[in-house]
């Protein structure tokens, strides 16, 4: 494995991965409930928007940036495409200027880091609050968008539809995962990006276009975003935007970084996002199943953050030479 | 007056120093010499408290002593002035020098009153108003040594001293070192450079791979016994205090620079290269020597050129990014292979399959594993690294091998002209003569080379013709034939 690659044989992976299957193991041993074949596809669909954002969160890291953004477009570009259904416009062009709008924030995200050299948490940060503002005013009626309009029924199929028996967000996320690996792994552009997040100046000197490939970067975060805003959608039939001023990116974070995305850049793949995943999920299903009160599940899941960033700081020092400022 | 008994400092399964006796008496000059990763900045890091050792004892005037950082080393009168500067680039002089002694409220006007009366005590003419950031390297390492000195400290330190300082700084340097040792000040004094330490100091010691391997009175060394101790043989780092005695004739011209221009760091500046030569630049640092080559190759960022003209082949160009001057067969190696040069945590084949990544060679957008597995292969072999397989992560390699994976990275890109720069410092001597070796293949090959040092038996052993950089400008030109150390550096300096 060239990708993952870490010192001691002990790696953040391996003990996320083993905390997460003894929780399953605990969970699935003394909560009947957890065992039935019904929770156990609802705690896979629950967690596939997250770990599709988390896919995305994950790119956005590797090439040494982060995208705080990627929940508002997720909220922002599927809430216009039902309004813009709902008036009237077909669906399919409705879901292509969706998907021009989230590849436009994107692009603007990128422009930023890139061109103008705004380190990515403040760029994302700025264009996040910025695509929110836009569309809801400019673009939307209502903080909650309905689908009211009839659509084909594939639509209704995304989120709601499934195959075998195993809902179709579940096999979305897979996809989005084989995908993402593909890209990181065989093409010229995935390869480039652990250059670049690993050591920018060197990957530069060595000529690699550094800008392009940051564009770019931050565009396929964007329609992942988009992405998982269509299932979310078409699951619920609806799109509530307040979720863009949520705390959910920073569970999108918890995803990426528990599994052993390092901050640092240039570290991690898709396995280990589904490691992170799978960890989420099963603590939030079973926590949810125990009655665990709302604000204690959100105090359990930022120890468990910060416990992974504290990890991955001395599992990935960083270092002081090649590190600049304003980076996170 | 200091002590240290069987010191030993371990990194991971390295010991970087072990089972080292050393001692200095009070206004004592002594000089450490070693070679890169000898030992002897870890050694005295441990005196100064920057570093804990392993095991080992330390005797200030006869009782033991520990030193748990830097701050209580000073406390007791020892301090330390490092390669890198340790000032705080945004405050002025005068608040540098009396960093950490502010009051609670703190007027300056007498602050500075008193740094300029202290300056002029040591005879540094360096303004006290100044902000640091704006002083040259010179002045920064006066005002660090005025530091120790205001500290009362007994024993200083120096790691370096004059590795950036023009020899009129060197000069004032060396004068200011005697006067402090005429006031009983003890002074280590760490160098690469064999004839100061000859010069100045009363007693040399030589560390060797963490072990101590001579020590004595200066009048009992002289440079070839230091030489040998340094690198355990007879024979010298790089002989030739004379060019090469037949310099290749030059071929086509390949690249032409006219009249390059960049603030005041690259002045008006002209040259050319031909193909079948190696072309040696010699300058000191901050002669702008870097500085050409990184506009040329398109490496520095945005709008540092402010006039001139490149030609390649008689056709302008202009190379903004690094990656367009990489597609028309021009690389630069950097001289700081650690912060742009490879990439820490990747293997040795990544980063040599990086690197002909870049160069464009494919159409396709799908990487071959199989084939980025046989070249990184078969460049390993060719410049002989040294690692167990291509899976070891070029950060764990040692400084040589590192170098050879950057050059790797570069070669693995077919160039026609290649920048090397400064391509064998912090390298040991055996990957020294491999890289030269490898430079005179590379030309013999028909590639352009350019190879940029300030160590000048390096650019007498491998030049066939010598370029001298000072002050922003190519000033002097020599064939190797009709070039030796005194002529270059007499031009480099005057």
């Amino acid at each position: 494995m060239m990708a993952t690659r870490t010192r001691s044989p002990l790696s953040q992976e391996m003990i996320v991965a083993a905390i997460a299957a003894l929780l399953f193991m605990a969970f699935f041993l003394t909560q009947p409930v957890f065992r039935t074949t019904d929770n156990l596809l609802s705690l896979l669909q629950n967690v596939s928007i997250l770990g599709i954002l988390g896919l995305g969160m994950a790119l956005s890291i590797i090439g040494r940036g982060i995208d705080l953004s990627i929940v508002t477009v997720m909220a922002m570009s599927s809430a216009w495409v039902l309004q813009l259904a709902n008036s009237g416009l077909p669906l399919g062009l409705a879901l292509l200027a969706g998907l021009l709008l989230s590849i436009a924030v994107g692009l603007v995200n990128g422009a930023l880091i890139a061109f103008l050299e705004v380190p990515a948490i403040f760029a994302t940060l700025a264009v996040a609050t910025l695509n929110y503002g836009v569309v809801r005013t400019a673009l939307l009626d209502d903080n909650l968008v309905y689908l009211k309009a009839e659509v084909p029924g594939w639509f209704h199929a995304i989120g709601g539809g499934a195959l075998f028996g195993i809902p179709n967000p579940v096999l979305l996320f897979a996809l989005v995962c084989l995908l993402l690996h593909l890209f990181l792994r065989y093409d010229i552009a995935g390869r480039f990006l652990y250059a670049m997040g690993e050591n920018p100046a060197a990957a530069r000197i060595t000529g690699i276009a550094n800008r392009p490939l940051t564009l770019l970067q931050y565009a396929i975060c964007s329609v992942i975003g988009f992405g998982a805003g269509m299932i979310l959608a078409s699951t619920i039939g609806s799109v509530e935007t307040r979720i863009a001023r949520s705390t959910m990116v920073y569970d999108v974070i918890l995803v990426a970084v528990i599994g052993g995305i390092g901050l640092s850049g240039g570290k991690g793949g898709v396995r280990n996002v589904i490691i992170g995943t799978a960890l989420i999920g099963v603590l939030l299903n079973g926590m949810t199943i125990l009655n665990t009160p709302y604000t204690v599940q959100n105090i359990i899941k930022s120890v468990i953050l910060m416990l992974a960033i504290v990890a991955d700081s001395i599992l990935n020092p960083r270092d002081e030479q090649t590190s600049q400022q304003g980076d996170i | 007056m200091i002590r240290m008994q069987a010191m030993r400092k371990v990194y991971g399964s390295v010991a970087a120093v072990d089972g080292v006796d050393f001692d200095l008496d009070a206004g004592e000059i002594h000089a450490l010499l070693g070679e890169n990763g000898a030992g002897k900045s870890t050694l005295t890091k441990m005196l100064s408290g920057v570093v804990q050792p392993s095991s080992g004892t330390i005797l200030l005037d006869g009782s033991p002593v520990h030193f748990g950082n830097p701050a209580e080393a000073m406390a007791a009168g020892i301090a330390m002035v490092y390669q890198e500067n340790s000032l705080v680039p945004t405050m002025t002089v005068a608040q540098n020098l009396f960093l950490g002694e502010e009051r609670a409220f703190n007027r300056l006007r007498p602050l500075y009153i008193a740094a300029q009366q202290f300056l002029q005590s040591l005879n540094f003419n360096v303004d006290p108003w100044a902000q640091v950031s704006t002083l040259g390297v010179a002045q920064r390492q006066m005002v660090e040594i005025a530091r120790a000195v205001r500290k009362n400290a007994r024993v200083i330190i120096f790691d370096e001293p004059t590795a950036s300082l023009t020899p009129e700084e060197k000069h004032h340097f060396f004068g200011l070192v005697r006067r402090l040792k005429a006031n009983r000040v003890s002074i280590v004094f760490i160098s690469h450079a064999l004839e100061e330490a000859l010069d100045l100091s009363d007693r040399i010691t030589v560390l060797r791979d963490g072990r101590l391997v001579a020590t004595g009175p200066t009048a009992t060394f002289d440079r070839a016994r230091i030489v040998s101790a340094m690198v355990g043989r007879e024979a010298p780092l790089v002989e030739a205090t004379q060019g090469l005695r037949n310099p290749r004739p030059p071929g086509r011209r390949v690249l032409s620079v006219q009249n390059l221009s960049m603030g005041n760091i690259v002045r008006n500046t002209s040259f050319s290269l031909y193909e079948g030569q190696v072309t040696g630049i010699f300058g000191l640092i901050g002669s702008g020597r870097t500085e050409m080559a990184k506009i040329v190759t398109g490496v520095f960022k945005r709008n540092t050129f402010h006039g001139g003209e490149v030609l390649l082949d008689d056709r302008p160009v202009r190379y903004r990014v690094p990656r367009a001057a990489v597609r028309d067969g021009i690389v630069y190696v950097t001289e700081d292979r650690k912060a742009e040069g490879f990439f820490d945590d990747m293997p040795v084949s990544e980063n040599i399959g990086i690197g002909y990544l870049a160069a464009g060679f494919g159409r396709s957008r799908i990487v071959r594993r199989s084939d980025l597995a046989r070249i990184a292969r078969e460049w390993t072999q060719k410049l002989d690294v040294a690692s167990t397989s291509g899976d070891a992560r070029v950060i764990e390699l040692s400084g040589g091998n590192q170098q050879k994976v950057v050059i790797a990275k570069s070669l693995v890109q077919r160039p026609r002209v290649v920048f090397l720069d400064e391509p064998t410092r912090g390298v040991d001597v055996g990957a020294i003569a491999e890289i030269h070796r490898m430079i005179r293949d590379l030309s013999a090959a028909g590639t352009t080379v350019v190879v940029i040092s300030s160590y000048l038996p390096e650019i007498l052993a491998i030049s066939d013709r010598i370029l001298v950089c000072r002050k922003g400008r190519i000033v002097e030109e020599f064939p190797a034939d009709a070039a030796d150390e005194k002529t270059i550096m007499y031009a480099a300096v005057h």
